[in-house]
Protein backbone atom coordinates (compact mmCIF):
# COMPACT_ATOMS: atom_id res chain seq x y z
CA UNK A 1 0.00 0.00 0.00
CA UNK A 2 2.70 2.44 1.02
CA UNK A 3 4.66 1.55 -2.14
CA UNK A 4 1.65 1.99 -4.34
CA UNK A 5 0.98 5.39 -2.85
CA UNK A 6 4.58 6.50 -3.28
CA UNK A 7 4.45 5.54 -6.94
CA UNK A 8 1.17 7.33 -7.43
CA UNK A 9 2.60 10.44 -5.84
CA UNK A 10 5.60 10.50 -8.12
CA UNK A 11 3.52 10.10 -11.24
CA UNK A 12 1.29 12.95 -10.12
CA UNK A 13 4.28 15.17 -9.66
CA UNK A 14 4.57 17.42 -12.70
CA UNK A 15 8.30 17.97 -12.14
CA UNK A 16 8.98 14.30 -12.37
CA UNK A 17 7.01 13.91 -15.56
CA UNK A 18 8.71 16.92 -17.08
CA UNK A 19 12.33 16.38 -16.06
CA UNK A 20 12.51 12.65 -16.05
CA UNK A 21 10.30 11.65 -18.93
CA UNK A 22 9.67 14.56 -21.22
CA UNK A 23 13.06 16.26 -21.23
CA UNK A 24 15.20 13.18 -21.90
CA UNK A 25 12.97 12.24 -24.80
CA UNK A 26 13.09 15.77 -26.20
CA UNK A 27 16.86 15.85 -25.86
CA UNK A 28 17.04 12.51 -27.49
CA UNK A 29 15.06 13.64 -30.49
CA UNK A 30 16.95 16.91 -30.74
CA UNK A 31 20.38 15.36 -30.56
CA UNK A 32 19.80 12.36 -32.77
CA UNK A 33 17.36 13.70 -35.35
CA UNK A 34 18.07 17.38 -35.71
CA UNK A 35 21.73 17.79 -34.91
CA UNK A 36 22.65 14.65 -36.59
CA UNK A 37 26.36 15.14 -36.25
CA UNK A 38 28.56 13.30 -38.60
CA UNK A 39 29.61 10.46 -36.43
CA UNK A 40 31.07 7.36 -37.86
CA UNK A 41 28.46 4.95 -36.75
CA UNK A 42 24.96 6.41 -36.76
CA UNK A 43 23.27 3.40 -35.23
CA UNK A 44 25.79 3.13 -32.44
CA UNK A 45 25.59 6.82 -31.59
CA UNK A 46 21.83 6.63 -31.40
CA UNK A 47 21.95 3.69 -29.05
CA UNK A 48 24.70 5.34 -27.05
CA UNK A 49 22.72 8.51 -26.65
CA UNK A 50 19.58 6.61 -25.74
CA UNK A 51 21.47 5.10 -22.83
CA UNK A 52 22.72 8.52 -21.84
CA UNK A 53 19.21 9.85 -21.74
CA UNK A 54 17.84 6.89 -19.83
CA UNK A 55 20.63 7.34 -17.31
CA UNK A 56 19.94 11.06 -17.25
CA UNK A 57 16.29 10.42 -16.48
CA UNK A 58 16.83 7.90 -13.73
CA UNK A 59 19.54 10.01 -12.15
CA UNK A 60 17.22 13.00 -12.14
CA UNK A 61 14.38 11.26 -10.46
CA UNK A 62 16.69 9.63 -7.94
CA UNK A 63 18.35 12.88 -6.89
CA UNK A 64 15.59 15.41 -7.29
CA UNK A 65 12.29 13.64 -6.83
CA UNK A 66 13.46 11.68 -3.83
CA UNK A 67 15.53 14.42 -2.23
CA UNK A 68 13.06 17.24 -2.55
CA UNK A 69 10.22 15.05 -1.45
CA UNK A 70 12.06 14.05 1.70
CA UNK A 71 12.67 17.69 2.60
CA UNK A 72 9.07 18.63 1.92
CA UNK A 73 7.76 15.83 4.04
CA UNK A 74 9.89 16.80 6.97
CA UNK A 75 9.13 20.47 6.54
CA UNK A 76 5.39 19.93 6.57
CA UNK A 77 5.60 17.74 9.62
CA UNK A 78 4.51 14.73 7.67
CA UNK A 79 7.48 12.58 8.57
CA UNK A 80 6.91 13.47 12.21
CA UNK A 81 3.30 12.46 11.89
CA UNK A 82 4.34 9.15 10.38
CA UNK A 83 6.29 8.43 13.53
CA UNK A 84 3.16 8.10 15.62
CA UNK A 85 1.72 5.48 13.29
CA UNK A 86 2.72 1.84 13.69
CA UNK A 87 4.51 2.02 10.35
CA UNK A 88 8.21 1.76 11.13
CA UNK A 89 10.77 4.20 9.74
CA UNK A 90 12.49 1.38 7.93
CA UNK A 91 9.29 0.24 6.27
CA UNK A 92 8.57 3.81 5.25
CA UNK A 93 12.02 4.26 3.83
CA UNK A 94 11.95 0.91 2.11
CA UNK A 95 8.59 1.76 0.53
CA UNK A 96 10.12 4.95 -0.80
CA UNK A 97 13.07 3.09 -2.29
CA UNK A 98 10.89 0.41 -3.84
CA UNK A 99 8.57 3.10 -5.17
CA UNK A 100 11.51 4.92 -6.71
CA UNK A 101 12.83 1.74 -8.26
CA UNK A 102 9.49 0.94 -9.83
CA UNK A 103 9.42 4.48 -11.17
CA UNK A 104 12.91 3.97 -12.60
CA UNK A 105 11.81 0.81 -14.32
CA UNK A 106 8.94 2.77 -15.86
CA UNK A 107 11.26 5.58 -16.95
CA UNK A 108 13.66 3.11 -18.50
CA UNK A 109 10.93 1.24 -20.31
CA UNK A 110 9.31 4.43 -21.60
CA UNK A 111 12.58 5.93 -22.80
CA UNK A 112 13.76 2.69 -24.36
CA UNK A 113 10.45 2.35 -26.16
CA UNK A 114 10.67 5.94 -27.33
CA UNK A 115 14.16 5.27 -28.63
CA UNK A 116 13.06 2.13 -30.34
CA UNK A 117 10.13 3.86 -32.01
CA UNK A 118 11.87 7.09 -32.97
CA UNK A 119 15.17 5.76 -34.19
CA UNK A 120 14.48 2.09 -34.65
CA UNK A 121 17.33 1.05 -32.45
CA UNK A 122 17.86 -2.63 -32.54
CA UNK A 123 19.62 -4.33 -29.72
CA UNK A 124 19.33 -7.96 -28.79
CA UNK A 125 16.80 -8.69 -26.03
CA UNK A 126 19.68 -9.60 -23.76
CA UNK A 127 21.35 -6.26 -24.39
CA UNK A 128 18.15 -4.36 -23.64
CA UNK A 129 17.73 -6.31 -20.47
CA UNK A 130 21.32 -5.85 -19.40
CA UNK A 131 21.13 -2.14 -20.01
CA UNK A 132 17.98 -1.94 -17.93
CA UNK A 133 19.45 -3.90 -15.07
CA UNK A 134 22.66 -1.88 -15.17
CA UNK A 135 20.72 1.36 -15.10
CA UNK A 136 18.70 0.14 -12.13
CA UNK A 137 21.73 -1.02 -10.23
CA UNK A 138 23.59 2.18 -11.03
CA UNK A 139 20.74 4.28 -9.68
CA UNK A 140 21.61 3.26 -6.13
CA UNK A 141 24.37 5.82 -5.49
CA UNK A 142 22.09 8.51 -6.90
CA UNK A 143 19.33 7.46 -4.53
CA UNK A 144 21.88 7.87 -1.77
CA UNK A 145 22.60 11.38 -3.06
CA UNK A 146 18.85 11.91 -2.99
CA UNK A 147 18.64 10.99 0.68
CA UNK A 148 21.56 13.30 1.34
CA UNK A 149 19.70 16.13 -0.37
CA UNK A 150 16.75 15.05 1.75
CA UNK A 151 18.55 16.04 4.93
CA UNK A 152 18.58 19.70 3.93
CA UNK A 153 16.43 22.08 5.88
CA UNK A 154 14.70 24.13 3.21
CA UNK A 155 12.90 23.01 0.11
CA UNK A 156 14.41 25.89 -1.88
CA UNK A 157 17.95 24.97 -0.95
CA UNK A 158 17.32 21.34 -1.67
CA UNK A 159 15.80 22.22 -5.05
CA UNK A 160 18.68 24.48 -6.02
CA UNK A 161 21.42 22.21 -4.85
CA UNK A 162 19.95 19.10 -6.37
CA UNK A 163 19.40 20.84 -9.68
CA UNK A 164 22.98 21.99 -9.77
CA UNK A 165 24.40 18.64 -8.76
CA UNK A 166 22.21 17.01 -11.35
CA UNK A 167 23.32 19.28 -14.19
CA UNK A 168 26.99 19.14 -13.30
CA UNK A 169 26.85 15.37 -13.08
CA UNK A 170 24.99 15.11 -16.36
CA UNK A 171 27.23 17.45 -18.35
CA UNK A 172 30.58 16.48 -16.91
CA UNK A 173 29.64 12.83 -16.94
CA UNK A 174 29.23 12.98 -20.70
CA UNK A 175 25.53 12.36 -20.80
CA UNK A 176 24.75 15.16 -23.18
CA UNK A 177 27.85 15.10 -25.28
CA UNK A 178 30.44 12.38 -25.52
CA UNK A 179 33.32 12.86 -23.10
CA UNK A 180 35.82 12.91 -25.95
CA UNK A 181 34.70 16.30 -27.22
CA UNK A 182 34.85 17.96 -23.80
CA UNK A 183 37.77 20.12 -22.75
CA UNK A 184 40.56 18.22 -21.08
CA UNK A 185 39.98 19.40 -17.54
CA UNK A 186 36.34 18.39 -17.67
CA UNK A 187 37.37 15.00 -18.94
CA UNK A 188 39.71 14.70 -16.00
CA UNK A 189 36.99 15.56 -13.51
CA UNK A 190 34.36 13.59 -15.34
CA UNK A 191 36.30 10.37 -15.14
CA UNK A 192 35.83 10.42 -11.39
CA UNK A 193 32.14 11.27 -11.36
CA UNK A 194 29.57 8.58 -10.66
CA UNK A 195 27.52 9.78 -13.61
CA UNK A 196 30.29 8.99 -16.09
CA UNK A 197 30.67 5.49 -14.77
CA UNK A 198 26.94 5.10 -14.65
CA UNK A 199 26.63 6.01 -18.31
CA UNK A 200 29.69 4.18 -19.50
CA UNK A 201 28.45 0.88 -18.14
CA UNK A 202 25.45 1.10 -20.42
CA UNK A 203 27.55 2.47 -23.29
CA UNK A 204 29.77 -0.60 -23.07
CA UNK A 205 26.76 -2.85 -23.25
CA UNK A 206 25.39 -1.29 -26.44
CA UNK A 207 28.82 -1.77 -27.94
CA UNK A 208 28.52 -5.45 -27.17
CA UNK A 209 30.81 -5.38 -24.15
CA UNK A 210 30.22 -5.55 -20.42
CA UNK A 211 30.60 -2.76 -17.86
CA UNK A 212 34.16 -2.31 -16.74
CA UNK A 213 35.04 -3.31 -13.20
CA UNK A 214 36.08 0.29 -12.49
CA UNK A 215 32.53 1.39 -13.32
CA UNK A 216 31.27 -1.13 -10.88
CA UNK A 217 33.67 -0.36 -8.04
CA UNK A 218 33.35 3.39 -8.37
CA UNK A 219 29.55 3.25 -8.25
CA UNK A 220 29.62 0.99 -5.21
CA UNK A 221 32.21 3.27 -3.66
CA UNK A 222 30.04 6.31 -4.19
CA UNK A 223 27.03 4.44 -2.85
CA UNK A 224 28.84 3.64 0.39
CA UNK A 225 30.26 7.15 0.64
CA UNK A 226 26.91 8.91 0.24
CA UNK A 227 25.12 6.47 2.48
CA UNK A 228 27.63 7.06 5.24
CA UNK A 229 27.43 10.85 4.89
CA UNK A 230 23.66 10.91 4.79
CA UNK A 231 23.35 8.45 7.67
CA UNK A 232 25.76 10.56 9.69
CA UNK A 233 23.88 13.79 8.95
CA UNK A 234 20.59 12.20 9.87
CA UNK A 235 21.86 10.95 13.17
CA UNK A 236 23.31 14.35 13.97
CA UNK A 237 19.98 16.02 13.19
CA UNK A 238 18.09 13.57 15.35
CA UNK A 239 20.32 14.29 18.30
CA UNK A 240 19.69 17.99 17.83
CA UNK A 241 15.94 17.58 18.26
CA UNK B 1 -8.68 1.14 36.82
CA UNK B 2 -6.01 0.61 34.29
CA UNK B 3 -3.26 3.17 34.11
CA UNK B 4 -2.69 4.13 30.51
CA UNK B 5 -0.21 6.94 30.70
CA UNK B 6 2.46 7.39 33.30
CA UNK B 7 4.56 10.53 33.29
CA UNK B 8 7.25 10.38 35.91
CA UNK B 9 9.47 13.30 36.92
CA UNK B 10 9.77 14.46 33.37
CA UNK B 11 11.78 17.52 32.33
CA UNK B 12 12.56 18.85 28.92
CA UNK B 13 15.23 21.38 28.11
CA UNK B 14 15.48 23.18 24.80
CA UNK B 15 18.83 24.87 24.38
CA UNK B 16 19.13 25.55 28.11
CA UNK B 17 15.57 26.79 28.34
CA UNK B 18 13.40 24.62 30.53
CA UNK B 19 10.14 23.94 28.73
CA UNK B 20 8.85 21.31 31.12
CA UNK B 21 10.08 21.06 34.67
CA UNK B 22 9.83 17.86 36.69
CA UNK B 23 6.23 16.96 36.05
CA UNK B 24 4.49 13.78 37.10
CA UNK B 25 0.98 12.55 36.51
CA UNK B 26 -0.82 9.46 35.40
CA UNK B 27 -3.93 9.00 33.32
CA UNK B 28 -6.40 6.18 33.76
CA UNK B 29 -8.38 4.37 31.12
CA UNK B 30 -11.48 6.25 30.01
CA UNK B 31 -10.47 9.60 31.45
CA UNK B 32 -11.01 12.80 29.53
CA UNK B 33 -8.21 15.08 30.52
CA UNK B 34 -7.62 18.69 29.60
CA UNK B 35 -4.13 20.04 29.78
CA UNK B 36 -4.83 23.67 30.45
CA UNK B 37 -2.43 26.56 30.48
CA UNK B 38 -1.43 29.75 28.75
CA UNK B 39 0.74 29.72 25.65
CA UNK B 40 4.25 28.55 26.30
CA UNK B 41 3.35 26.68 29.47
CA UNK B 42 4.77 23.43 28.13
CA UNK B 43 1.49 21.80 27.10
CA UNK B 44 2.51 20.91 23.58
CA UNK B 45 5.97 19.78 24.66
CA UNK B 46 4.39 17.47 27.20
CA UNK B 47 2.09 16.07 24.57
CA UNK B 48 4.97 15.55 22.16
CA UNK B 49 6.79 13.60 24.84
CA UNK B 50 3.73 11.46 25.51
CA UNK B 51 3.62 10.72 21.79
CA UNK B 52 7.30 9.83 21.73
CA UNK B 53 8.09 12.64 19.30
CA UNK B 54 10.31 14.42 21.79
CA UNK B 55 12.68 12.62 24.06
CA UNK B 56 12.45 13.82 27.68
CA UNK B 57 15.71 15.27 28.98
CA UNK B 58 15.02 13.60 32.32
CA UNK B 59 12.40 11.25 33.66
CA UNK B 60 10.26 8.70 31.85
CA UNK B 61 7.02 8.52 29.91
CA UNK B 62 5.23 5.18 29.67
CA UNK B 63 2.16 4.36 27.63
CA UNK B 64 0.48 1.05 28.40
CA UNK B 65 3.58 0.35 30.48
CA UNK B 66 5.83 0.63 27.44
CA UNK B 67 7.84 3.25 25.63
CA UNK B 68 5.65 5.52 23.48
CA UNK B 69 7.85 4.53 20.55
CA UNK B 70 6.89 0.88 20.85
CA UNK B 71 5.10 -0.39 17.79
CA UNK B 72 2.24 -1.96 19.73
CA UNK B 73 1.71 1.35 21.54
CA UNK B 74 1.59 3.29 18.32
CA UNK B 75 -1.14 1.01 17.08
CA UNK B 76 -3.32 2.07 19.98
CA UNK B 77 -2.91 5.81 19.83
CA UNK B 78 -4.12 8.50 17.49
CA UNK B 79 -3.24 12.17 17.45
CA UNK B 80 -4.30 15.42 15.94
CA UNK B 81 -1.38 17.79 16.12
CA UNK B 82 -1.50 21.56 16.01
CA UNK B 83 -0.24 21.78 12.49
CA UNK B 84 -2.15 19.38 10.38
CA UNK B 85 0.25 18.27 7.73
CA UNK B 86 -0.96 16.60 4.63
CA UNK B 87 0.85 14.49 2.15
CA UNK B 88 0.91 16.07 -1.29
CA UNK B 89 -0.40 14.66 -4.54
CA UNK B 90 -2.82 12.30 -2.87
CA UNK B 91 -6.57 12.49 -2.81
CA UNK B 92 -8.42 12.61 0.48
CA UNK B 93 -9.84 9.13 0.17
CA UNK B 94 -6.42 7.74 -0.72
CA UNK B 95 -4.81 9.26 2.36
CA UNK B 96 -7.53 7.81 4.56
CA UNK B 97 -7.15 4.37 3.01
CA UNK B 98 -3.39 4.60 3.35
CA UNK B 99 -3.67 5.33 7.04
CA UNK B 100 -6.14 2.55 7.57
CA UNK B 101 -3.63 0.15 6.08
CA UNK B 102 -1.13 0.96 8.86
CA UNK B 103 -3.30 -0.34 11.66
CA UNK B 104 -4.15 -3.92 12.56
CA UNK B 105 -7.79 -3.23 13.46
CA UNK B 106 -8.66 -0.04 11.66
CA UNK B 107 -12.09 1.51 11.60
CA UNK B 108 -13.94 0.85 8.40
CA UNK B 109 -13.65 3.44 5.70
CA UNK B 110 -17.38 4.15 5.90
CA UNK B 111 -17.23 4.74 9.64
CA UNK B 112 -14.43 7.23 9.21
CA UNK B 113 -16.32 9.10 6.55
CA UNK B 114 -19.40 9.34 8.73
CA UNK B 115 -17.28 10.54 11.61
CA UNK B 116 -15.76 13.36 9.65
CA UNK B 117 -18.64 14.16 7.36
CA UNK B 118 -16.64 14.38 4.16
CA UNK B 119 -18.73 14.68 1.04
CA UNK B 120 -18.09 12.71 -2.14
CA UNK B 121 -16.58 15.77 -3.80
CA UNK B 122 -14.25 16.45 -0.94
CA UNK B 123 -13.03 12.87 -0.94
CA UNK B 124 -11.90 13.23 -4.54
CA UNK B 125 -9.94 16.40 -3.83
CA UNK B 126 -6.19 16.49 -3.48
CA UNK B 127 -5.42 16.60 0.24
CA UNK B 128 -3.12 19.60 -0.05
CA UNK B 129 -5.83 21.62 -1.76
CA UNK B 130 -8.20 21.42 1.20
CA UNK B 131 -9.14 24.44 3.27
CA UNK B 132 -7.89 24.79 6.82
CA UNK B 133 -11.07 23.42 8.35
CA UNK B 134 -11.20 20.50 5.93
CA UNK B 135 -7.58 19.68 6.68
CA UNK B 136 -8.44 19.52 10.37
CA UNK B 137 -11.24 17.12 9.62
CA UNK B 138 -8.86 15.02 7.58
CA UNK B 139 -6.40 15.16 10.47
CA UNK B 140 -9.16 13.95 12.72
CA UNK B 141 -9.97 11.10 10.35
CA UNK B 142 -6.32 10.09 10.34
CA UNK B 143 -6.17 10.22 14.14
CA UNK B 144 -9.20 7.95 14.28
CA UNK B 145 -8.09 5.62 11.50
CA UNK B 146 -6.63 2.94 13.73
CA UNK B 147 -9.60 2.90 16.11
CA UNK B 148 -7.23 4.02 18.88
CA UNK B 149 -7.78 3.56 22.60
CA UNK B 150 -6.09 6.82 23.42
CA UNK B 151 -6.55 10.04 21.51
CA UNK B 152 -4.36 13.12 21.73
CA UNK B 153 -5.53 16.49 20.51
CA UNK B 154 -3.19 19.45 20.56
CA UNK B 155 -5.19 22.69 20.63
CA UNK B 156 -7.94 21.02 18.63
CA UNK B 157 -10.32 23.93 18.28
CA UNK B 158 -7.90 26.67 17.27
CA UNK B 159 -9.12 28.10 14.00
CA UNK B 160 -12.50 26.38 14.14
CA UNK B 161 -15.68 28.37 13.88
CA UNK B 162 -18.46 28.01 16.43
CA UNK B 163 -20.36 25.28 14.58
CA UNK B 164 -17.26 23.25 13.91
CA UNK B 165 -16.29 23.58 17.54
CA UNK B 166 -19.67 22.33 18.72
CA UNK B 167 -19.53 19.42 16.33
CA UNK B 168 -16.04 18.58 17.47
CA UNK B 169 -16.93 18.48 21.14
CA UNK B 170 -20.03 16.42 20.55
CA UNK B 171 -17.87 13.91 18.69
CA UNK B 172 -15.48 13.89 21.63
CA UNK B 173 -18.39 13.18 23.92
CA UNK B 174 -19.38 10.26 21.79
CA UNK B 175 -15.84 8.93 21.87
CA UNK B 176 -15.86 9.33 25.62
CA UNK B 177 -18.99 7.20 25.78
CA UNK B 178 -17.21 4.53 23.80
CA UNK B 179 -14.65 4.37 26.58
CA UNK B 180 -11.79 6.09 24.82
CA UNK B 181 -9.16 7.90 26.80
CA UNK B 182 -8.88 11.44 25.57
CA UNK B 183 -6.20 14.00 26.27
CA UNK B 184 -6.35 17.47 24.84
CA UNK B 185 -4.49 20.71 25.37
CA UNK B 186 -6.23 24.04 25.40
CA UNK B 187 -5.75 27.54 26.64
CA UNK B 188 -9.50 28.10 26.97
CA UNK B 189 -10.69 27.50 30.47
CA UNK B 190 -14.24 27.18 29.23
CA UNK B 191 -13.42 24.23 26.99
CA UNK B 192 -11.62 22.41 29.73
CA UNK B 193 -14.57 23.05 32.02
CA UNK B 194 -17.20 21.89 29.53
CA UNK B 195 -15.58 18.77 28.23
CA UNK B 196 -13.00 17.38 30.59
CA UNK B 197 -13.49 15.34 33.71
CA UNK B 198 -10.08 16.28 34.86
CA UNK B 199 -7.95 19.33 34.34
CA UNK B 200 -4.20 19.46 34.64
CA UNK B 201 -3.20 23.07 34.96
CA UNK B 202 0.17 23.97 33.52
CA UNK B 203 2.18 27.05 34.06
CA UNK B 204 5.76 27.72 33.03
CA UNK B 205 6.52 24.06 32.59
CA UNK B 206 5.13 23.05 35.95
CA UNK B 207 1.84 21.51 37.00
CA UNK B 208 0.12 24.03 39.24
CA UNK B 209 -3.16 22.20 39.63
CA UNK B 210 -4.65 18.77 38.94
CA UNK B 211 -8.25 17.89 39.69
CA UNK B 212 -11.85 18.06 38.54
CA UNK B 213 -12.88 21.25 36.75
CA UNK B 214 -14.96 22.28 39.78
CA UNK B 215 -11.99 21.68 41.97
CA UNK B 216 -9.68 23.71 39.83
CA UNK B 217 -12.23 26.47 39.48
CA UNK B 218 -12.76 26.63 43.22
CA UNK B 219 -9.06 27.04 43.62
CA UNK B 220 -8.92 29.69 41.00
CA UNK B 221 -11.94 31.72 41.99
CA UNK B 222 -11.85 33.84 45.06
CA UNK B 223 -15.17 34.94 46.43
CA UNK B 224 -15.43 38.11 48.35
CA UNK B 225 -17.72 40.04 50.69
CA UNK B 226 -17.57 43.80 50.47
CA UNK B 227 -19.19 46.53 52.52
CA UNK B 228 -18.97 50.20 53.43
CA UNK B 229 -17.96 50.81 57.02
CA UNK B 230 -20.08 53.40 58.90
CA UNK B 231 -17.09 54.59 60.82
CA UNK B 232 -13.42 53.74 60.78
CA UNK B 233 -12.85 50.05 61.09
CA UNK B 234 -9.66 48.17 61.71
CA UNK B 235 -8.75 45.93 58.80
CA UNK B 236 -6.64 43.86 61.13
CA UNK B 237 -9.67 43.02 63.19
CA UNK B 238 -11.34 41.50 60.18
CA UNK B 239 -8.23 39.80 58.94
CA UNK B 240 -8.14 37.56 62.00
CA UNK B 241 -11.75 36.38 61.58
CA UNK B 242 -12.19 32.74 60.55
CA UNK B 243 -12.28 31.87 56.81
CA UNK B 244 -10.86 35.23 55.83
CA UNK B 245 -8.05 35.00 53.34
CA UNK B 246 -7.32 38.63 52.74
CA UNK B 247 -8.75 42.08 53.41
CA UNK B 248 -8.20 45.29 51.50
CA UNK B 249 -9.84 48.65 51.11
CA UNK B 250 -10.73 50.06 47.73
CA UNK B 251 -12.93 53.07 46.86
CA UNK B 252 -14.00 53.41 50.48
CA UNK B 253 -15.27 49.85 50.51
CA UNK B 254 -13.73 47.02 52.44
CA UNK B 255 -13.27 43.79 50.48
CA UNK B 256 -12.92 40.53 52.32
CA UNK B 257 -11.59 37.61 50.30
CA UNK B 258 -12.76 34.21 51.42
CA UNK B 259 -13.62 30.76 50.24
CA UNK B 260 -16.78 30.67 52.33
CA UNK B 261 -18.90 33.80 52.07
CA UNK B 262 -21.75 32.42 54.22
CA UNK B 263 -19.65 31.90 57.28
CA UNK B 264 -17.90 35.24 56.90
CA UNK B 265 -21.26 37.00 56.71
CA UNK B 266 -22.48 35.14 59.78
CA UNK B 267 -19.41 36.26 61.71
CA UNK B 268 -19.76 39.83 60.54
CA UNK B 269 -23.36 39.97 61.78
CA UNK B 270 -22.56 38.16 64.97
CA UNK B 271 -19.91 40.75 65.80
CA UNK B 272 -22.43 43.46 64.99
CA UNK B 273 -19.85 45.46 63.12
CA UNK B 274 -20.93 48.92 61.97
CA UNK B 275 -21.24 48.14 58.28
CA UNK B 276 -23.74 48.67 55.44
CA UNK B 277 -24.29 48.01 51.71
CA UNK B 278 -23.08 44.47 51.89
CA UNK B 279 -22.39 42.72 48.59
CA UNK B 280 -21.17 39.30 47.71
CA UNK B 281 -19.00 38.93 44.65
CA UNK B 282 -18.06 35.84 42.86
CA UNK B 283 -14.98 36.32 40.73
CA UNK B 284 -15.26 35.53 37.07
CA UNK B 285 -13.49 32.40 36.15
CA UNK B 286 -11.61 33.83 33.22
CA UNK B 287 -10.43 36.72 35.36
CA UNK B 288 -9.25 34.34 37.99
CA UNK B 289 -7.39 32.29 35.44
CA UNK B 290 -5.67 35.32 34.04
CA UNK B 291 -5.01 36.51 37.53
CA UNK B 292 -3.34 33.26 38.42
CA UNK B 293 -1.23 33.37 35.34
CA UNK B 294 -0.17 36.96 35.87
CA UNK B 295 0.47 36.43 39.53
CA UNK B 296 2.81 33.58 38.81
CA UNK B 297 4.55 35.59 36.21
CA UNK B 298 5.25 38.30 38.77
CA UNK B 299 6.74 35.74 41.11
Amino acid sequence: MQCKVEILRIFRNPYYVFWSLFMPIVFYVVFTKIFNSATDDQQLWKAHFLMSMAAFSVMGSAIMTLGIRLVEERKQGWSMFMRITPLSDQAYFAAKMIGQTVIHICSIVIIFTAGGLINGISLSPLEWLMCGVWLLFGSLPFLAIGTLVGTMKRVDTAGGVSNMVYMVLAICGGMWMPMEIMPNFIQNIGKWLPSYHYGSGAWEIVRGGVPDWTNFTLLVGYLVLFMVISGYTRRKQEVAV
Amino acid sequence: METIIEVNQVSKLFKNKTAVDQISFSIQKGEVVAILGPNGAGKTTTMMMMLGLHEPTNGSVRLFGKSPKDKSVRGKIGALLQEVSVIDALKVHEVIQLFRSYYPDALTYEELITFTGFTKDELQKRANKLSGGQKRRLGFALAMAGNPDVLFFDEPTVGMDVTARKLFWSTINELKNRGKTIIFTTHYLQEADDVAERVILFHEGKIVGDGTPTNIKARLIKQSVSFTPLNAISLREIQILPYVIDVYEKDKRVHVLTDNTDLVLATLFEKKLPIQHIEIERGRLEDAFEHLVEQREVI
